[in-house]
């Protein structure tokens, strides 16, 4: 797909003109997660920050809903307080999710806009995914992009990405299940009929097919093979959280993401 | 009332409202499309909220919704007429 947009070498050229950023290791609750994802957005925006690619870690299993999603259409709350999974809503666009440690691979990119002019949104999804594509296959997960924003296999659909273009910057992130029950994601997702009515599939179960189910590997295995392509493809350095960084992310879970206003700004 | 729309290749559009006296009230718009920036959502539903379920024509509402909208604003996934889908649906 990135091809289509712009030539291989093209692309090479557009991500090698920055200096990447790696953030991975440390775990954040959910409400902290939304909270640092706009954050690190802001930073690169404002040039504070070099372009960064940050794996998270999950402390906490959480509903993620998109940021034009109504809470209680999305998401049965009965449910999820039953079950311990604490519900936030992140700034981009896009589906539900359920994540819980461990479960997941979940992944942002703090971009200049520049790394996706010219593009339009459909086309810059499989752009700043086409490495993880090339990481899953070879593994021998037989993966592609399917516009808009979703990373599938034959088996069905690994995960979603999603995209706000504010604050100065591109934020692009994406959520692939590794072990996720399918069955928990439709006891607590309310997913209805009309969105599977062009995907042909019967049963919401199906929709999704785990990592670990298309490969024996360990998770870490899978990320790592994610790093390593990414470096070799784009230039990768390791990187850390700033205390200050740190610090803005805390202040905006207590104003906004841990906030029910923000939750429910679509009821 | 609710009515939903998914655009075929694209996202999913839901729009919540009461009647009111012939006229859609409180309405909202949610789903899982993607719009830039977020605020053109109030917009888009500020553009329904009020009007005659009379003049609820898919291509009156759609051409309403677009003229409420800013230029440079994203939609991705969705479109006026997919809203106004969602509308009609909604209607008995």
């Amino acid at each position: 797909m990135s091809e289509q947009v712009v030539t291989r070498s093209e692309a090479q050229a557009r991500w090698r003109q920055y200096r990447w950023q790696l953030l991975y290791g440390e775990a954040f609750d959910p409400a902290m997660q939304m909270a640092l994802d706009e954050v690190l957005t802001r930073r690169v925006g404002a040039g504070q920050r070099l372009p960064t690619l940050r794996f998270w870690e999950w402390t906490a299993p959480a509903v993620v809903i998109g940021r034009f999603q109504s809470l209680r259409n999305e998401v049965d709350q009965e449910v999820a307080r039953q079950l311990g999974i604490t519900v936030v809503r992140r700034i981009t666009g896009g589906g539900a999710m359920l994540t819980e440690p461990g479960k997941v691979i979940t992944y942002s990119i703090y971009a200049p806009p520049e790394l996706v002019a010219g593009m339009s949104f459909v086309e810059s999804y499989a752009f700043l995914d086409a490495w993880v594509i090339e990481a899953l296959r070879s593994l021998g997960i037989d993966a592609w992009y399917q516009p808009i924003n979703d990373i599938t296999s034959a088996e069905g659909k690994i995960g979603g990405a999603a995209q706000a273009r504010r604050f100065g910057a591109v934020l692009h992130h994406v959520t692939m299940a590794y072990d996720i029950s399918p069955q928990k994601v439709v006891q607590v997702l309310r997913i209805g009929r009309e969105k599977l009515s062009d995907k042909g599939i019967p049963s919401a179960e199906r929709r999704v097919a785990p990592l670990r189910q298309q490969t024996n590997l360990p998770r870490e295995t899978i990320t790592e093979r994610m790093i390593e392509v990414f470096a070799t493809r784009h230039g990768l350095e390791e990187g850390r959280l700033q205390p200050e960084e740190i610090a803005e992310a805390e202040e905006l879970v207590r104003t906004k993401f841990g906030t029910h206003e923000w939750t429910a700004i679509l009821p | 009332m609710h009515g939903e729309y998914k655009t075929p290749g694209g996202k999913l559009v839901v729009v919540d409202f009461d009647v009111v006296d012939g006229r859609l009230c409180g309405v909202e718009v949610s789903g899982d499309f993607f719009l830039e920036p977020p605020e053109a959502l109030e917009r888009i539903a500020g553009a329904l909220e009020g009007l005659p379920v009379s003049e609820a024509e898919e291509e009156q509402l759609a051409e309403r919704i677009r003229a409420s909208l800013d230029e440079g604003v994203e939609m991705v996934g969705f479109s006026p007429e997919a809203v106004a889908r969602a509308v009609r649906r909604a209607l008995p």
